[in-house]
């Protein structure tokens, strides 16, 4: 007996309705879409005739950024050691992020959180702490401990506590529920649980968060360097502020080679870990 | 000094269960979610030694009652008395040391995937240990690394400790987490459909491994099973539960078919 030769009556297949409620509904969403586009456009001045007009103001600029100045011991080799600095004020940010950003990891997150209390407040506190860019950080603590990187690794500690703890958290909300449940049965205490079936399960996530987080960090710290916290940063802002433009673009260069080889290098490591 | 508490001598009163008095002994269990009634006075007694299977269709509660008693679920009514204690009167940490009387199995195993065989056998201990001794995998007393190796030779998997435990076949998981629950030191042991997810030979070797640990090691063992045939080969006795309550309990031998079928039928279908 072939397929389609029923004793029973065939029921028919469900019927496609064309103007349902949701093709209506996606096409008011693409129109709203369009008109916010256009007023952002007008809001923002947005205009090709200016850029155009004003095309001799960018080649002016490149025009004495140009050639690089290439100086060893004026220029490359201050910058080269500041890069380090730059490195350091990431490092020592995100590791030190870490016990803060995994305690609040663990209080965050929805399946081991404590009660609805610490779990609201974790959240707001987090929140808090990722609002706050890192250079406002600086800005207070550079108020409060005077110029140089140590505010820097504060400001990148404070606000990367907030990124990593709500990544963190999320990730821990991921873990499948049934060995944190066979453990709370066998006796174990919260801390044993985080112990012994989150952090196990969750950390080849963990590390790649991280290291992307110190990815962003390198790049982070740079911007640092502009409100005073040392670093290449520091340096790219004294030679703007000087005129200096063939030196600002010689650091320009050793920051976009700096970013280039930790991007690669965090690629390389992620991979490993996953 | 000692970091592992002795269950019996951490227990409040210490009554060290005769090997008469049934190891588990549930009266009159109630449960309901919202409107729907899913235990109504269930009555469940388990000696040490022997092997009981609670047959019953899907939603007859019979899950709901190991729930109940490990913890998971929070009965409405009835009394649960574990190794000599009776649940319902303890609190917190009370509570916390007389429930490690009893392990629970799962149908879904439940392992820590990326940890090895020998490492999820060690977590069963964690309710022994204090916590700042057992944070740290290598840093586990040695009599629970010394323990856990027993547990896993127990279940025939000494060879695979260093296994992580997603490399192992099912039924080898579901032996590891069998080995788990030992190594908590329980006097029940409590499955639940445990060997719904594995093949038959799979199924077999667990069963026979949960009646050994009855016949030989003298735990009590509860099974609620969906194969009516595995629980007449392995069990001491079977329970029939249908919408919460019990429809029969009989010594295996004694269990007659029909009644075991008519567990599956429903009143809409008849």
């Amino acid at each position: 007996m072939s397929i389609g030769q029923h004793t029973s009556p065939l029921l028919p297949p469900p019927r496609v309705r064309l103007a349902t409620r949701r093709t209506l509904g996606s096409g008011a969403v693409v129109i709203a879409l369009a008109v916010v586009f256009v007023l952002a456009w007008q809001a923002c001045e947005m205009s090709g005739s200016a850029l155009v007009a004003g095309w001799h103001g960018m080649v002016d600029f490149f025009q004495q950024a140009m050639p690089p100045d290439l100086s060893w011991s004026g220029v490359v080799k201050p910058a080269l050691q500041a890069s380090k600095i730059t490195l350091y004020i990431a490092f020592l940010g995100t590791v030190l992020s870490i016990p803060w950003a995994l305690l609040l990891a663990v209080l965050g997150a929805r399946t081991t959180t404590p009660n609805v209390v610490v779990y609201q407040l974790t959240r707001s506190l987090l929140s808090l702490l990722r609002a706050i860019p890192e250079v406002v950080f600086a800005l207070v603590f550079v108020t409060a401990v005077g110029l140089g990187p140590f505010p820097g690794v504060l400001a990148l500690l404070f606000h990367n506590v907030g990124v990593m703890g709500k990544l963190w958290s999320e990730a821990i909300e991921t873990v499948d529920e049934g060995p944190v449940q066979a453990l709370r049965v066998a006796g174990a205490r919260r801390s044993q649980v985080v112990a012994h079936a989150i952090v196990p399960t969750v950390s080849p996530q963990f590390v790649g968060l991280l290291l992307y987080r110190f990815d962003v960090n390198v790049r982070a710290s740079l911007v640092l360097g502009l409100v005073g916290a040392g670093g290449i940063g520091f340096l790219i802002n004294q030679s703007i502020q000087l005129f200096q433009f063939d030196q600002m673009l010689t650091q320009i260069l050793i920051v976009l080679a700096l970013v280039i080889v930790v991007d690669n290098i965090s690629a390389i490591l992620r991979k490993r870990v996953a | 000094m000692s970091t592992v508490t002795e269950p019996r001598a951490a227990s409040p009163q210490a009554p060290v269960a005769s090997a008469a008095e049934d190891a588990l002994d549930v009266r009159g269990l109630s449960k309901s979610f919202g409107q729907r009634l899913v235990l109504d006075g269930i009555d469940l007694r388990v000696r040490r030694g022997e092997v009981v299977a609670i047959l019953g269709a899907n939603g007859s509660g019979k899950s709901t009652a190991l729930r109940c008693v490990v913890g998971l679920v929070e009965p409405d009514a009835g009394s649960v008395r574990l190794a000599g204690h009776e649940l319902t009167t303890l609190s917190g940490a009370d509570l916390v040391s007389a429930r490690r009387e009893a392990a629970m199995i799962f149908q879904h195993i439940h392992l820590v995937r990326r940890l090895s065989a020998f490492d999820n056998v060690c977590c069963g201990a964690l309710g022994h240990v204090r916590a700042s001794r057992s944070l740290i995998r290598t840093f586990l007393p040695s009599h629970v690394r010394d323990q856990a190796m027993s547990c896993l030779q127990r279940v025939g998997l000494e060879d695979r400790a260093g296994e992580r435990a997603s490399r192992l076949s099912g039924g080898q998981q579901q032996r590891v987490a069998i080995a788990r629950a030992l190594c908590q030191r329980p006097s029940v042991i409590l499955a639940d459909e445990p060997v719904s997810a594995l093949d038959p030979a799979a199924a077999d070797r667990v069963m026979a491994l949960l009646r050994d640990l009855a016949h030989e090691d003298g735990l009590a063992v509860t099974a609620v099973l969906h194969q009516p045939d595995l629980a007449r080969r392995y069990a001491d006795r079977i329970v029939g539960v249908r919408e919460g309550r019990i429809s029969f309990e009989e010594p295996t031998e004694r269990v007659d078919p029909q009644a075991v079928a008519r567990l599956y039928t429903f009143d809409g279908d008849a």
